[in-house]
């Protein structure tokens, strides 16, 4: 969410910067405010609740994306400081709104006496290509963020405007809910202004936008994918609003208009709630290259068929220079004077602001107006060298540079601090509860509604440790209550969020049918990850016992049984040698996230592919799957903790730690799968999303069982072997009680292959996942595309089932105890399953790859030719 | 007065079919004080599913189409009969100023507001730097002898204009999009578009608004004269603010103002706001050939097409 450079301390306690705990005094006893065991205790459940709701950041930083951290201690502010802010940010987006309009219209206010030409031709969010262009609706600027801080005086006071396409609204939500959850007891008594009003404004906006006679607009939100910064924020503001998740992938123009790719054919898209920055939007008129647009999406827009919210080119607002300028732009425009102060700002394009900024280069925040090297500088944080750089590169550059006084109550304490933004200053004889010098911002929402602007009545606190805020770096976000005097009980914001969005169906908004192939890709996909970490959880659980029992007798029945399960359950972890004797890494095929098969890779893959579809999923889906997550780490920590002590010698050559405490962790991942499994078969709607979703695991499920059939008994062995193998085969494919229920005694290998193979009624075979997986496919659109292929080879493999003869199979025994029958059999099952699999990904997920940029003429020059 | 006939084909042949195509041209030319455009048509094929056309920020002539129709060949062919009055300036004639008094009239803005609102934006949007127009120290290095103190603002430009042509070898194929300023001067070769931008980032590096212009040359010289650099593709120059004369233009590539030999299609920044012809497809694999065929004759000449 960027960054941004700033001083000043809690945002609760205007003018006291000494004063660091929030106010409780409403509460009816003040005994209930909460003590340090209470937050201490609320922390802790916030971080398992957020966890438990995938609640994630910064899935663009190179060490992945964290969890979202939440100080559950609210920021609260009183109604009439509210009441002054809400209408003076009122203001501020009405100003911005009408800069925006004249920026791509008469440009009437670009002259030096009040808005520097330079200001706005020099900010690269100014765009050319979408000059002239208007959105339906009469506002230009839809939404928009400012970040606050408060002043010396306990004012607020704004050092930032976001309007290229906010972000932290859901953040937001999220964090109220979790916040009324885990102080549920203050919350309760507080009558605390809700924020469910500014997501309905939100949703007519967008409505309003529409292009002229779409009556009931299709809009989707347009992300910039699980991979980027904000992906959580992205996808839980689609499910709220009831918006489909798409990429750019997702999209295509075609005849002028803008249509969403769907399953079953395309579907015309009219408002596009765009959380991916103008300037990659679309590769033909925008940044070429860039795959997160849409071709032709300008042309779209000046056509009038498709708005865009904000509209393409609404960052240039954002240019730090144009604070400076607000308040005689608000004489000019509004005739009033500018309500909401701005951190005083110095545009180094004048020459007097200039000198000033080079004369007290120490004392301000420096900005680059472009986003360019080296960034937020605050300048009291720069050695005289570097100091002397920065000035050099100003004065020869001057227009790109903006000098920001900083700003908050705790400046000069900071300031003259030593080791600022290291070191906490001032932190001696000050308790926990205390928050400390630290800088703290406050993000605000504005939505264009009814010809003026709903302020959210909350928004997105951050605290951070020094002097710059930034979720990257790990500030922590608080929840902002904004009280009010009438005695409206708190509302349960818990279940807001699902009434909110049932508001919105009852609304008349068209639900967009379609899934794109996308989405059905990703649905697909988790069946087959979710599975596929499964199979190998359960096949981990039988190799890791059998190894307990019997790997010191390896001449043993067990023990010769154990080789066999060894390479046939679980082969990619039999490649680690130890010492001349054979030891598997079977904690590395659980743990290792880059191994072959390891559970721990499918589980990431599941992951990737449940944050992509993160609006087609119930929340409930990400609390086991972090479950799993923790059991994994857990175990990862556990295993580090042992090696790290001295090393048990008799342990490893007896073998006994390939399994050490191996099999809880096992455990506890099978039983969050369980969960996860639990959810897809009777949590979701049984749509064409859930048949994928289904299709997936089916066919994962049957590639497993005859894989795992083929591996143990292609070769014949004794029977006492056998019968082992037929009982670990059975507990992996949790067909114990079955068979013996049916096979009371004396049953064997062909007896196993009918449960595991044949048995229409047992979930767990072959037939029953081919049965439901041609019905899955029997159920799913594929438009123009011929099916035969699929079900050609789906049906063959039945065919094939049909017409093994398990007696036989598993009788005829070559001389070399090869069972020819059998294999050939299993192996033309498992190869047309696979090939089922990769006809299902061409019929229905195939997509146009990125699009290409034409040869440039410049570039092709040597076959210029006449 | 001369009037052209213009034609400008680009072709496309693709290794693997293209299932659609997006492009956008700056291909018509525009009417400016000098030249009017009598006729124009731009034919694409495949045959289009859609086109639109709008004037840009700049006033330039823009053209979008989509083929959704696959394809292994595209061919865009812009045809245009264009008359053309311009008459070169000359040195001479331009008003003496010293430039750096421009500079600082630019930066003051009291010479442009004068003149209208919409002048001062466009003067300091010029003197930025661009895609193309770097603020490089070796372009400062370079440019230097041309800018003494109390030149007058054409001399410079005369002098800009003929070191360019006199220093730099003129090769077909020597640079891409890619080539900076700073590789330019290393290599000493270039070609129009390399050298109308090393002459804008000259120019705004002192503080002086200037532009980009992309057009064409007459392709076959009257009789008797040389043929000129660059007539055979799209060709590129410059134009420079001078003030009382307004916005000259001035081709470095052979040393000249411009005149009624040239036809203007637009201007901009520099060669990314106005390139003739930009695209995106979407194709079953990568690999394509270009070739590109210019045509500016006057009105009647037989055609190469």
């Amino acid at each position: 969410m960027g960054q941004t450079a700033r001083v000043t301390d809690l945002l609760s306690t205007p003018g006291a910067a000494s004063e660091h705990r929030p106010d409780w005094s409403w509460l009816e006893d003040p005994a209930d405010a909460p003590d340090e065991r209470d937050l201490a205790r609320a922390r802790a459940e916030a971080e398992r609740i957020l966890a438990n709701h995938g609640v994630t950041y910064g899935a663009d930083h190179p060490d992945g994306e964290h969890p979202w951290a939440l100080d559950p201690l609210p920021v609260i502010v009183d109604e009439a400081d509210w009441a002054r802010l809400d209408a003076a940010l009122t203001q501020r987006a009405e100003l911005l709104d009408a800069v925006l309009q004249d920026v791509y219209g008469s440009r009437r206010l670009l002259t030096d006496r009040l808005l520097p030409p330079t200001v706005v031709v020099g900010h690269p969010g100014f765009l050319r290509q979408v000059d002239g262009l208007r959105l339906p609706g009469g506002r230009e600027l839809v939404l928009t963020a400012t970040d606050l801080v408060r002043d010396a005086s306990g004012g607020w006071c704004a050092i930032a405007d976001r309007t290229q396409a906010p972000s932290g609204a859901a953040y937001a939500m999220e964090d109220r809910r979790v916040t009324a959850q885990v102080l549920a007891g203050v919350y309760r008594q507080a009558s605390i202004q809700r924020l469910g009003p500014f997501f309905h404004a939100m949703r007519l906006a967008l409505r309003d936008a529409a292009p002229g006679g779409a009556e009931q607009p299709r809009i989707v939100l347009l992300t910039s994918g699980p991979a980027s910064e904000t992906a959580f924020d992205q996808a839980y503001l689609a499910s709220m609003l009831g918006l489909p998740l798409v990429e750019g992938s997702d999209l295509l123009v075609r005849d002028g208009a803008l249509w969403m790719r769907g399953l079953d054919g395309a579907e015309r898209v009219d408002v596009v709630l765009r959380r991916v920055d103008a300037e990659w939007c679309d590769p033909l008129d925008l940044r070429t290259g860039s795959e997160l647009g849409v071709p032709g999406l300008v042309r779209a827009v000046r056509g009038g068929a498709v708005s865009v919210v904000n509209p393409l080119g609404s960052s240039v607002l954002e240019s730090p220079a144009l604070p400076a300028y607000l308040p005689r732009l608000a004489r000019q425009v509004l005739d009033a004077d500018l309500a909401l102060p701005s951190a005083e700002t110095w545009w180094c394009g004048e020459p007097a602001s200039l000198s000033h900024v080079l004369a007290h280069l120490e004392e301000l925040v420096l900005l680059p107006t472009d986003r360019s090297a080296p960034g937020t500088v605050p300048g009291w944080t720069l050695a005289a060298r570097a100091r002397e750089q920065l000035a050099a590169w100003i004065a020869a550059e001057p227009w790109r540079w903006v000098g920001q006084a900083a700003v908050g109550p705790d400046v000069d304490r900071l300031r003259s601090a030593p080791g600022v933004g290291s070191d906490r200053p001032g932190t001696s004889g000050v308790g926990p509860a205390d928050l400390g010098p630290r800088a703290a911002v406050l993000r605000t929402y504005a939505v264009a509604h009814a010809g003026s602007y709903t302020v959210m009545a909350g928004g997105l606190a951050r605290v951070a440790e020094g002097p710059l805020v930034s979720s990257a770096a790990g500030a922590a976000a608080k929840d902002v209550w904004v009280m009010q005097t009438a005695p409206d009980p708190a509302p349960a914001e818990v279940a807001e969020a699902g009434v909110l969005a049932d508001e919105l169906v009852h609304g008349g908004r068209v639900r967009v049918a379609g899934i794109s192939p996308r989405t059905a890709e990703n649905l697909f996909w988790m069946g087959r990850y979710a599975e596929r970490a499964e199979d190998t959880v359960r096949a981990l659980r039988v190799v890791a016992d059998r190894w307990d029992d019997d790997h010191r007798r390896p001449r043993s029945t067990g023990g010769r049984a154990l080789t066999v399960l060894l390479d046939a359950l679980t082969p990619g972890a039999v490649e680690e040698p130890h010492g001349s004797r054979r030891q598997p890494a079977l904690r590395t095929l659980l743990l290792d996230r880059s191994a072959p098969g390891a559970v721990a890779r499918s589980l990431r893959r599941l992951g990737s592919a449940a944050a992509a579809v993160r609006d087609q999923l119930s929340t409930d889906t990400f609390g086991p799957l972090a479950r799993v997550d923790r059991a994994l780490r857990d175990e990862r920590a556990r295993a580090r903790g042992r090696t790290g002590d001295e090393l048990d010698l008799g342990a490893v050559a007896d073998g006994s730690q390939v399994t050490a405490g191996l099999r809880p962790a096992l455990d506890r991942v099978l039983d969050g799968l369980h969960a996860v499994a639990g959810i897809s078969a009777e949590g979701l709607v049984r749509d064409v999303g859930w048949r994928f979703l289904d299709a997936g695991r089916r066919l994962e499920r049957a590639q497993h069982v005859v894989d795992s059939v083929l591996r143990t008994f292609a070769q014949a062995r004794p029977a006492a072997v056998e019968a082992v193998l037929v009982e670990s085969l059975l507990l992996t494919h949790e067909s114990v009680i079955t068979f013996r229920r049916r096979y009371q005694s004396g049953a064997g290998v062909p007896e196993l292959l009918d449960l595991l193979l044949l048995d229409p009624g047992n979930p767990r075979s072959l037939q029953f996942c081919l049965d439901r997986l041609r019905e899955d496919l029997a159920g799913v659109p594929a438009p123009g595309r011929p099916t035969d292929q699929r079900d050609h080879l789906l049906a063959d493999v039945a065919d094939l089932a049909a017409e093994l003869d398990v007696d036989a199979a598993v009788g005829t025994v070559a001389e070399d105890g090869r069972r020819a029958r059998l294999v050939e059999s299993l192996e033309s099952m498992l190869w047309r399953l696979r090939a089922a699999g990769d006809e299902i990904e061409r019929l229905h997920f195939a997509r146009p790859g990125p699009g290409q940029a034409f040869e440039d003429p410049w570039d092709a020059a040597d076959e210029v030719a006449r | 007065m001369r009037t052209y006939d213009l034609v400008h084909r680009t072709t496309y042949t693709y290794e693997h079919p293209v299932t659609s195509s997006y492009g956008r041209t700056t291909l018509t030319p525009r009417d400016e004080p000098g030249q009017v455009c009598l006729d124009t048509s731009l034919e694409i094929d495949p045959a289009p599913a859609d086109t639109a056309g709008h004037t840009d920020y700049y006033g330039n002539r823009s053209s979008y189409f989509s083929v959704t129709e696959r394809h292994q060949r595209l061919v865009v062919t812009s045809r245009s009969t264009v008359e053309v009055t311009r008459e070169a300036a000359t040195p001479g004639a331009l008003p003496a100023v010293d430039w750096q008094e421009v500079a600082r009239s630019v930066e003051s803005g009291v010479l442009a507001a004068a003149a209208a609102p919409e002048v001062l934006v466009a003067l300091r949007e010029m003197v930025l730097p661009s895609t193309h127009v770097s603020r490089a120290p070796e372009v400062l290095a370079w440019a230097q002898p041309s800018f003494a103190p109390g030149r007058s603002l054409g001399d410079v430009v005369v002098d800009l204009s003929h070191r360019i042509r006199h220093e730099l070898a003129y090769r077909t194929g020597s640079t891409t999009v890619h080539t900076t300023q700073a590789q330019l001067l290393a290599q000493g070769a270039g070609v129009c578009q390399d050298f109308a931008h090393l002459m804008l980032a000259a120019l705004r590096l002192h503080g002086l608004p200037a532009r980009y212009v992309s057009g064409y040359l007459e392709t076959r010289p009257p009789a008797g004269r040389e043929k000129l650099r660059g007539a055979d593709a799209s060709h590129a120059w410059v134009s420079v603010w001078v003030p009382g004369a307004g916005w000259v233009d001035v081709d470095p590539t052979n040393d000249q103002f411009v005149d009624d030999r040239y036809v203007v299609l637009g201007w901009g920044r520099d060669y990314h706001d106005v390139p003739p012809l930009r695209g995106v497809i979407f194709a079953e694999g990568r690999g394509s050939r270009l070739q590109v065929q210019v045509d500016l004759v006057p009105a009647g000449s037989p055609r190469f097409a």
